[in-house]
Order: C-alpha cells, then structure tokens, then sequence
C-alpha cells in the first residue's frame, strides 16, 4: 500500500475541514445526516481534506466510518481523516480500524480523547500493554502500528497550553510511538510553543488548527482557560493571519460556516 | 432464552424539580433519558442472546414520549419494544408499577428471563425488580455482577454484598436486577439506530394486559409521600493540593482513583 504525502496539503493549498458527525441523541438523525452528506461532499468536492471527530468532549456521537458506510460516501485518498481516541472497546475499536482500511481511509488522527459517564475506555490488557496505568494516545498509537502495520498514516494533536516540558516530552513519545504528521490546538496568533515544535521536529508536517467560529469563548473548553464572552474575533482575518506566520503549514478548519465561510477561505490561502 | 428487559426513562438532570402538590418530579421541565443502570440490564439482555439465542423484548411504563428509550434499546440490539401507557397507569407507586410490569410479562408469555437495573435514578428505589418478582411469584436475585447460564433451566449468578458477593443458583423462570460493573455496554451503531427508527413499537393498556384497575395509579398504590425535597446540590470547589510535585501527583492519582476515574 502506498501511504499518501502529509505535505500534499502544503503543496496544493489543501484544507483540512473538520465536519461533526450527528449526535447520538439527536431527534432528527436523518435530517442531520443529510446535513452531514451535504457538507462531506462540499468538502470533497473542493478537494480539501474531510475532518470527522470521534466523540467530541465527550458527548457521544455516530463515528465517521460507518456514517460513510451508511450513506455510502465516497472515500478519496489525501481527502478523509478520521479522529480516533481511546474511548472504545477493544472489540469497537478493531470494527473501526478494520472498517476505515476497508474503506479505503488512511489518515487517522489518534488522541486520548474525552471520556464520559457512557463512554467505554480501553483498558491496557486490550491493546496488549498490561503492565501500564491506563491507555493514552501514544499506546494507541503502538497498537495500532503494531496490528495494522503499512496501513494507516498516523498523525497527533499538539496542545501548546498544556504544560509545556509535558507536552514536549508525550510528543516526542508520539512520534516514537508512529505519529507521522501533528495537528495543534486551535491558535489564534503566532504561538511560541507552535515555533518550538517546528523548530524541534523540522520533519514532521504540522497542520495548525484555525478557530472558525466567531464565538473565541467557546475556546474556552478546548484550551483549558476562560476566555470572555465578549470577546471580538474575526476568523477570517485571524485565518489569512496564520497562513502568513506558518507559510509551512497546513490549516485544519474547525467549526467552519459553511454558508458564510466555506465559499471564501480559497481566497485566504494565496 | 426469551428475555424481558424493564427500562425506565428518567430526567437528565441532577436539578430535577418536584411538583409541591404531587410530590412527584416534573418531567417536563427537563430532559429525559434511559435511566443509566437500565443500560447494563440491555447489554445483559443482548450479550445472552447473542450466546445462546432467543429474544430480548425492552418494556417500559410511562408516557408516550417514553418510546425513544425503547427505539434506543432496539439500537442496542433488543429485537423489540413494548409501551406501557395510559392515563390509569399515573401515580403508582413502586408496588403498582410492578403489578402492571409483571401483568405485561404475563401477557408477553414464556419468558424465561426478567432483567431491570439497579435501581433508577430518580427514584432510587430499587423496589420495582423485586416487586416483579413477587407479583409473578417467581425466584429472584438482585444487584448482580455476573450471570453464567448452568443448564436450560438456571442461572448461576453472582450478588454484590457491602463485604463480597454471594454464588446464587437460580431456577428460571427468575427476575434479576444487576449493577454497573456487571460489563460495558456498547454504543449504539448508525445501522442500529435506523433500524430502530422503523420499529413498530405496540402500546399496550391496562385492557390489554388483563390489569385490574383497582390496583393500578394512585389507587392502586399503598405508599403515600409525605414530603419530597432535591438532594443538596453537590459541591464542585476546587480542590488544591499542596506539598512537593512528587506529593502532589501521588494525591492527585489516589483522589482521581477514589472517584474511579483511574
């Protein structure tokens, strides 16, 4: 098998567009599916890269593999990433990987991801790793280089407001680990700890997130501090802006508007 | 195996109010969902099947728009749902509510397996599974956290105790109830959710049940409620732990673990 490039997306000015997947509680799942095809195929069509969350914070959602299943999508090599983390079962977590090869799916983004009350959690006996404490993103990573070899394109997320020697330390596990390519956290300008990790592993391609929605407060969660609510934020300008300082790396799109915005950012990446 | 799985719905919220005249929660000022201990009693109910065949059938007692906890059981893996609704059914008690429960098990026929929860959440009982039991005058085994099948008529089960657990033989057919750490239940799939949106789901009264109306609602139930008050909210404050890095992630893991988050 033939592993896509992680600097196609440089090269080409390809987005990555992070789509959310319909809700498990949902009361119109096929309305939000609908919505979901819709705004897949928009992707894919543009010829961005389609970003699909494995339950994001925590609320518990349909995965990526099986809405494309069921709704029979077409899958394009560079063009999907799925989200994995580790709140699974073992045996759910095999459907998936089995699934997304079958599919033809090479991009997974592996993270520990956020747990709840509902969500299972592997256990280190499941991935072959007794001995240790609890499951992280880099044992994820070692099962699945070591069960699905030659099939995946492993990338990691790098969060640069967690504490930093930490982070540093768990990244450089990462990519021992089989981490191939790293998107951060949303930025919102230039980030010291960003020009650090391009600094420190010069080839490993770093896809910077770009925060889409006007709302910065909703940030809040992700990055761990509060940010006021009436904050003014312009995404659009703070998008052209981190093109500008990172010319070397790609842009992940999160909660991007379809209806506002989507059209336009082809016009910012120049 | 044909199973029976009693599953409740109840509010999301942990700021539940109650009706001061009632004395009863008021549903519809909150979210409602599958009580969370019902959700080991489906996966029990579909791990069994899935070993050694037969049906499981989700049943509820409540308001119509109880039926989205039966649509979710079916996404689980339950074959079907069955609705238990009408206006005569309000206000009973946890003694009511299991007599009209065990009258529709009844009506279902030759099951072999009653399975419930703990408890729900809202009312913290833990009556409605033993009250089953009683009304059907069948054996009965609760808060279990396991069951092994021995032969076509018993289930070897094993009951949490504060200081164990007990081995339990039990001759089917039995109602049990079991606890959270009895396995993990799975997340619903796409496929299964809508397959589930197509399911029939029948509502049955008490006429169709064979129910005896004296014994159903307020009428039929002997508890009276003579105040009802929320639990104190719970306290969220921060917590700071103090001492050497190396102290501190010892007691950040020991407290992480008290509250089995490790």
């Amino acid at each position: 098998m033939v592993k896509h490039d992680p600097h196609y997306y440089v090269k080409n000015k390809r987005y990555h567009v992070e789509v959310l997947p319909p809700k498990q509680d949902t009361a119109k799942l096929l309305a939000d599916l609908d919505l979901f095809k819709e705004k897949y195929l928009r992707v894919i069509q543009s010829g961005y890269c389609v970003c699909i969350t494995d339950n994001a914070m925590g609320l518990m959602a349909f995965q990526g593999h099986e809405i494309i299943e069921e709704l029979n999508l077409p899958v394009h090599r560079d063009q999907v990433m799925i989200h994995l983390n580790t709140f699974h079962t073992k045996c759910d977590l095999d459907n998936i990987l089995t699934s997304c090869k079958n599919l033809g799916i090479e991009s997974l983004l592996i993270i520990t991801g956020d747990g709840s009350d509902r969500l299972p959690k592997l256990q280190p006996s499941d991935i072959g790793e007794p001995d240790l404490e609890s499951v992280t993103s880099v044992e994820l990573l070692r099962y699945i280089g070591r069960n699905y070899p030659d099939t995946f394109v492993l990338g990691v997320a790098f969060n640069p407001y967690e504490p930093v020697e930490h982070e540093f330390a768990k990244m450089k596990r990462k990519i021992e680990a089989g981490a191939s390519f790293v998107v951060t956290q949303p930025i919102i300008e230039r980030n010291v700890q960003v020009d650090r990790l391009l600094s420190e592993h010069p080839s490993i391609p770093v896809t910077v997130e770009a925060w889409m929605s006007k709302k910065l407060s909703l940030l809040s969660e992700a990055i761990g501090y509060e940010i006021p609510q009436d904050v003014e934020y312009d995404p659009m300008a703070t998008l052209s802006m981190l093109h500008q300082i990172y010319p070397q790396c790609g842009v992940y799109l999160s909660l991007v508007g379809f209806k506002t915005q989507f059209d336009l950012v082809k016009d910012v990446w120049i | 195996m044909k199973i029976v799985v009693c599953i409740k719905q109840v509010p999301a919220s942990n700021d539940a109010k109650i009706d001061p005249q009632t004395k009863r929660i008021i549903r519809d000022a909150v979210k409602s969902i599958l009580n969370p201990f019902d959700n080991y009693a489906l996966e029990e109910g579909v791990r069994l099947k899935e070993k050694f065949g037969g049906e499981v059938i989700a049943l509820t007692m409540g308001p119509l728009s109880a039926e989205a906890i039966l649509r979710e059981a079916i996404a689980l893996g339950v074959d079907s749902g069955i609705l238990l609704s009408d206006r005569t059914f309000g206000g009973s008690d946890t003694w009511a509510t299991s007599y009209v429960l065990s009258k529709a098990i009844e009506k279902i026929g030759n099951v072999d397996l009653v399975i419930c929860g703990k408890q729900a959440v809202d009312g913290d009982t833990a009556q409605v599974g033993p009250g089953i039991a009683a009304h059907l005058n069948w054996q009965q085994a609760t808060y279990l956290m396991e069951i092994r099948r021995t032969d076509e008529r018993k289930i070897l089960t094993k009951r949490l105790h504060e200081n164990g657990y007990d081995l339990c033989e039990v001759t089917l057919p039995a109602v049990v109830t079991v606890v959270k750490g009895i396995n993990t239940p799975r997340v619903p799939t796409l496929k299964g959710r809508l397959a589930s949106l197509k399911s029939d789901i029948p509502i049955w009264t008490p006429v169709d049940i064979d129910a005896n109306i004296v014994q159903l609602g307020l009428n039929g139930s002997p508890t009276r409620v003579v105040k009802t008050e929320p639990p104190a909210p719970r306290s969220s404050a921060t917590v700071k732990i103090k001492g050497s890095p190396e102290h501190c992630a010892q007691e950040l893991i020991h407290q992480l673990r008290l509250r089995s988050i490790l």
